[in-house]
């Protein structure tokens, strides 16, 4: 194949799953796939070999998709799939990490021959269990979980599942009218998938997707061969659920080749912070890659580069049926662990550690007429500084989860949100200065005792700066302002309680004192520091 | 010669470089174009001297001049160079941060280094007002006017130039931000103030108070502008009123302008999409892809029904010119364009993969592509359409100026050919094939975004390299077949004259339908329609002639994203849900192929277009399709057709000799000043009788 048609139907597959995305997100019924992009989609060949992703909100499904795939074919080989068949599963080992992350696959057929896959995987609006939280002992306990299963066979919905699902989930027509947008874009795709091989007269997508993954992977060793070959290391410590958690990198760079290795991180935890392999491999690609090689697509070529270890039993590679449910917690750091290894080769192209793991913040109760609610908002606090600018506040990293506007939070759960501001003073300081964190401050309105859990970090060890800056402030979650013992855990709020949290601030990048005295005066006269008898902080 | 007394209207409109101006005898149809250099630090100057020019060549007369109707980028450059007024915000206490807070997102997820767009309003000028309305319109907590004139007047010691009111949940009850405006009025008396619930009453603060903020951050500029103008007309002896075109395509008087300018923010690309828009409604067709291209972008719309599609929400001044989520969201309606990084200046490139890519960065027009002979070095789309003879190095802007073969051959050869192993014609070719993949591309998505199959839409091609790229870009979006306007460059200020009085509302009110409380969606269309008749009344126009369209953004409950459906006219009430319901389903299988069962609907927003009379132009009288005619090409010239073989001696004609009723075989060029029309083989091309160019597929021939 000549160069400038594979270019032009490279980006023709890119264009068929940015469509599959965007018919899934405008049908979707859930706030956190459309709102927030809580989402992702791509296309596969018939070995299961990703060839191009949507670009969408959430790096942690980005390889972990495309690991979901190989566990699909094992478990339906192509003799055993039929035209109008669609597959689901929820198994945090084999997709993305939670249960809460449904993954749906359409098989697409020319005839009686299948010649491609769409998948995508959505954050699910519930999935029963206990609401989204740290607090399980067991996968189990958080939730349904279906093993790799046919929602539709030949066409016709599995009514036994269908049943099933609707059965064990708070919001069952929130769940099932999700389904039918993943399938609904998975069907969008395929149409224009079979019209564009059609134009192209190609007949398998095979030769196709091996030119995009070798010349991806061509870059992608190119990419790492231009850094300072060596080891780096870096270690990170979590608040954890109820003792702290070391996350340790090692990274080699070692010709083209690059081995990142967790050995050293903590073992498994009690509680469902802990992370499966593939979600361990989903977020450390990205941390590599927004540090190594931003402008490389991501496909199986970009994958294969890299080697990514964990032991086995550790938090980073935990075993079923370990709880998993606030992966994302520890999963967050880990393009964080990666900048402050890589930094040592390559300091002009890293953050400083930032807030990291976006905050959830899950509330369930009930309203006056006694219906129960459910309801989950994201937020996030600030990034690192960067090597010549000062961290963003109030700004999602590694994460893509956007916040949703308060009011329609409101419109949506009775709440009643009293602040949501920046956290002057949160910024560690430095010749850049971290992202300031935020708070937020809400009640509940109902007569009724609801429960809330945050899903947050960073409220014992903060964001440290890198080569000399300063740390951002660490969080904190107040009920009626007392901090409660656990802030992961869940709180049981009677009507009237007031919650304050507050995210957490970026390190800063560079000694405080070579930071520009305009910046330090802008600083101060717009608030975003605060003079204290130590001098005016970042921190 | 005595001036002419016929009534005449004139369409301005006013770019970044250009103001371009287009005069029209209403009596006889005839057509008068002007162009002059934008006068940045007074527009209205080069204006005024773009009328006075344009009156003595066409030999009109002032007084006979029934309107000036106007597009103007003054407010977009204004945000962009962030050159409007010190504004101060007034904000529920609590949530002064939520017009820098946004929503928490990075555009780019794989860039470390980029910075949101940066608010209007600095932290220390953003006031926080106690009070608090709850989402159902309920007061919370009453506003406390004690501290309300305080926060007033700190804004004043601040030295505020205009102000923004902008209070949580006002789009559902406004009072609290109405009694602020007026104590702003008593305290910090002719300091514009915008109140959001007047501005964009919907939710989301973010984008309500980013809007409200760009709205009277511009205003007094806008206001000082239109005034001059005003009386500029008057001194010219001008009688006709000034109207200025809104981003949506209706046309609005200077007092609606002023109280919402920011409504005018996209009025020049409206006006282009207007042209289209009128072009298909001559030509009897009801939908279109109107298709932009020039040196820098292309922009592409879709219309439907005759009309250009509408969005809700836009960006003015991104970061990244190509990034959603880069720029300052303003939630107005406006026409809806995707605005592509493919111009001719587009820079051609091997990437780290090997493959070749274009754009979106362009040479610009300094130092321009390679072929200008300006310094270029980096070979762009314009170097390699002049390579495959699809330009004529000696008729480049109609022979103002020569473009250089050679060096556009080289940098080709070096940048392109030589590291991909392709000869140089293999590589101008990418080039050209690339481009329009990114542009078909983009235009895809847009529509799949709309829920719009593109392969119906004829494509519509204006700007300077439009028509060279349209052929191609029409063959990979399988459309039916592909028009070029005539006089393509002042296209855009024909679009003004095209444009009726009109001006949209929206209410926001959630409505289950089954539960829907008709009595007050019946008052709010009510409210909508009054206030849309009495500004048209005041415009001159009498009620007889006043239309009204109703929709209502629909969902199934529990969506996110809604569907346009038309509402009909009169009152409401419980059977009207059957035909709504109808509709919406309609509207929602058209998009997804199927609808979920037994969800309920509900509806959003609730809008209303209220216009005045469509003016009926005629300018293309004295046009008739004469008996089809072989014209005869100016010249021949090798131009680079891979389905004909490779290069071929290819017609070149003359597109001011082409008569309505000429028909010809593709490949040919047509050439005129600002543009040259490539079509490939197997085309059939007609000029019809408005001189649109129209070439389809020879008959038969699957595309």
């Amino acid at each position: 194949m000549d160069p400038i048609t594979l270019d032009i139907c490279w980006s023709r597959l890119i264009g068929v799953v940015n469509e599959q995305a965007a018919a899934l997100m405008r049908t979707s019924f859930t706030s956190i796939v459309r709102e927030a992009g809580d989402l992702s989609a791509g296309v596969f060949d018939r070995r299961g070999y990703m060839i191009a992703q949507a670009v969408t909100g959430t790096p942690g499904h980005i390889n972990s998709m495309a690991l979901a795939m190989k566990h699909f074919l094992a478990a339906y080989p192509l003799d055993r799939l039929a035209p109008g068949d669609v597959l689901i599963t929820n198994d945090p080992w084999k997709t993305s990490g939670h249960l809460n992350d449904v993954t749906v696959c359409n098989p697409i057929f020319r005839g009686r021959d299948c010649v491609a896959f769409f998948a995508s995987t959505c954050h699910s609006a519930d999935i029963g269990g206990h609401v989204l939280s740290a607090e399980a002992r067991e996968v189990y306990e958080e939730g349904l979980f279906i093993p790799i299963m046919k929602l539709y066979e030949g066409g016709r919905l599995n009514e036994s599942l269908a049943a099933l699902i609707r059965s064990n989930t708070r919001v069952p027509d929130l769940v099932m009218g999700d389904f039918h947008a993943q399938v609904a874009g998975g069907t969008v795709g395929g149409e224009r998938l079979l019209e564009f091989m059609e134009e192209f007269g190609i007949e398998r997508l095979e030769p196709l997707a091996d030119e995009i993954i070798m010349r991806t992977e061509r870059a992608m060793r190119q990419a790492i061969g231009e850094l300072r070959p060596g080891q780096y290391r870096y270690t990170l410590t979590s608040d954890g659920f109820d003792e702290p958690i070391t996350i340790a990198a090692r990274c080699e760079v070692r010709g083209e080749d690059l081995w990142v290795d967790f050995t050293g991180s903590s073992p498994a935890s009690r509680r469902g912070i802990n992370v499966v392999m593939n979600y361990t491999e989903a977020y450390t690609t990205y941390g590599v890659k927004v540090i190594v090689s931003p402008d490389v697509p991501n496909n199986e070529g970009a994958f294969r580069v890299l080697r990514i270890t964990a032991p086995e039993g550790s938090i980073l590679n935990v075993q079923h049926p370990a709880p998993v449910a606030a992966r994302h917690i520890i999963g967050h750091f880990l393009p964080h662990v990666v900048a402050g290894a890589l930094k040592e080769a390559v300091p002009e192209r890293v953050m400083a550690e930032g807030s990291a793991n976006i905050w959830g913040i899950q509330l369930t109760g009930k309203n006056r007429d006694r219906s129960p609610w459910v309801y989950t908002f994201f937020s996030s606090g600030g990034t690192g500084a960067r090597p010549a600018q000062d961290g963003l506040s109030a700004t999602a990293f590694p994460s893509g989860v956007l916040g949703t506007p308060v009011e329609v939070v409101e419109s949506l759960a009775p709440l009643l949100i009293e602040r949501k501001a920046l956290r002057d003073g949160s910024g560690g300081d430095g010749r850049y200065r971290g992202g300031l964190g935020q708070v937020i401050a809400f009640r509940v309105r109902s007569d009724e005792p609801a429960t809330c859990s945050v899903l947050c970090d960073r409220t014992r060890i903060p964001a440290l700066g890198f080569f000399g800056g300063q740390p951002g402030l660490p969080g904190q979650v107040l009920i009626n302002g007392r901090a409660p013992d656990n802030p992961k855990g869940e709180q049981t709020l009677r009507p009237g309680d007031l919650v304050e949290v507050l995210l957490p601030g970026g390190g800063g990048y560079g000694p405080p004192a070579e930071r520009d005295p305009a910046l330090r005066a802008r600083d101060l006269q717009q608030g975003y520091t605060v003079a204290t008898s130590r001098g005016a902080t970042g921190g | 010669m005595a001036p002419s007394g016929n009534p005449s209207r004139i369409g301005v409109d006013i770019g970044g470089t250009f103001t371009d101006l287009v005069w029209v005898d209403e009596a006889t149809g005839a057509v008068r174009v002007g162009k002059l250099l934008t006068t940045p630090k007074d527009p209205s100057q080069a204006v005024e001297e773009g009328v006075v020019a344009l009156l003595h060549e066409a030999g009109a007369r002032a007084a006979a001049v029934r309107a000036l109707i106007h597009g103007t980028t003054l407010a977009t450059n204004a945000l962009i160079e962030r050159k409007g007024a010190r504004v101060g915000l007034l904000a529920t206490a609590g949530f002064r941060d939520a017009v820098e807070i946004g929503r928490e997102g990075r555009y780019d997820m794989y860039d470390l280094f980029i910075d949101p767009p940066v608010p209007l309003v600095p932290r220390q000028l953003r006031v926080e007002v106690s009070e608090r309305v709850l989402a159902d319109g309920s007061i919370h907590r009453p506003l406390d006017p004690v501290q309300a004139r305080a926060a007033i007047a700190e804004l004043g010691i601040l030295g505020v130039e205009a102000i923004a009111i902008c209070l949580l949940h006002a789009y559902r009850n406004p009072i609290h931000e109405r009694t602020l405006a007026a104590l702003c009025a008593e305290i910090l008396p002719g300091v514009p103030v915008s109140c959001s619930s007047d501005v964009v009453p919907e939710i989301r603060e973010y984008e309500r108070t980013s809007t409200t903020t760009a709205n009277v951050y511009v205003m007094p500029l806008m206001a000082r502008y239109l005034d001059d103008l005003e009386r500029k007309l008057q001194e010219l002896g001008v009688p006709g009123r000034l109207y200025v075109m809104m981003s949506a395509g209706g046309i609005a008087t200077p007092e609606t302008a002023k109280r919402v300018p920011i409504r005018l923010v996209e009025s020049g690309p409206a006006a282009g999409a207007l042209a289209a828009a009128r072009s298909a409604r001559q030509v009897g067709l009801d939908r279109l892809l109107s298709f932009d291209m020039g040196g820098t972008t292309a922009k592409a719309c879709v219309i439907d029904r005759g009309e250009p599609l509408l969005a809700r929400e836009f960006e003015v001044a991104r970061a990244d010119r190509f990034k959603k989520g880069s720029g300052l969201p303003i939630r107005v309606p406006v026409v809806e364009l995707i605005e592509i990084g493919a111009g001719g200046g587009s820079v051609a490139r091997v990437d780290r993969m090997g493959l070749l890519k274009v754009g979106p960065d362009s040479a610009g027009a300094d130092p321009g592509p390679a072929c200008y002979g300006a310094g270029g070095q980096e070979p762009t789309v314009t170097d390699a359409d002049l390579l495959l003879g699809y330009l004529d190095a000696d008729f480049f802007l109609g022979g103002r100026m020569r473009l250089d073969v050679e060096a556009a051959r080289r940098a080709i050869e070096t940048r392109v050919a030589h590291p991909m192993g392709l000869g140089v014609t293999e590589a101008a070719w990418g080039i050209h094939r690339i481009v329009n993949e990114n542009m078909a591309a983009a235009a895809r998505v847009h529509g799949i975004e709309r829920g719009k199959d593109l392969r119906g839409y004829p494509l519509f091609a204006f700007g300077g390299a439009g028509p060279v790229h349209a052929w191609q870009v029409g063959r990979i979006l399988r459309v039916p077949r592909v028009l070029v306007p005539y006089g393509a460059g002042a296209l855009s200020a024909y679009g003004l004259l095209a444009a009726p009085l009109a001006f949209d509302f929206v209410r926001t009110a959630p409505q289950r339908l089954t539960a829907a409380d008709w009595e007050l969606i019946n008052r709010l269309f009510e409210e909508m329609e009054a206030e849309g008749r009495r500004i048209l009344r005041g415009a001159g126009v009498p009620d007889a002639d006043v239309t009204v369209r109703r929709s209502a953004e629909m969902r199934y409950f529990g969506q996110g994203h809604e569907v346009d459906v038309e509402i009909p006219t009169g009152t409401l009430t419980p059977t009207s849900l059957e035909p709504i319901t109808e509709s919406f389903e309609a509207a929602y299988r058209l998009l997804y192929s199927r609808t979920p069962m037994g969800v309920p609907l509900e509806a959003l927003n609730w809008r209303a277009v209220i216009a005045g009379p469509s003016p009926d132009l005629t300018i293309t009288s004295g046009l008739e399709t004469g008996a089809a005619t072989a014209p005869t090409a100016k010249k021949h010239r090798a131009a680079y057709f891979p389905e004909a073989g490779g290069y071929v001696d290819t017609p070149v004609y003359d597109r001011y000799r082409l008569d309505p009723g000429a028909r010809f075989a593709g490949p040919a060029i047509v050439e005129e000043r600002e543009s040259t029309t490539v079509i490939g083989p197997g085309a059939l091309i007609s000029v019809d009788a408005h001189r649109n160019l129209v070439a389809e597929p020879a008959s038969g021939e699957a595309r």
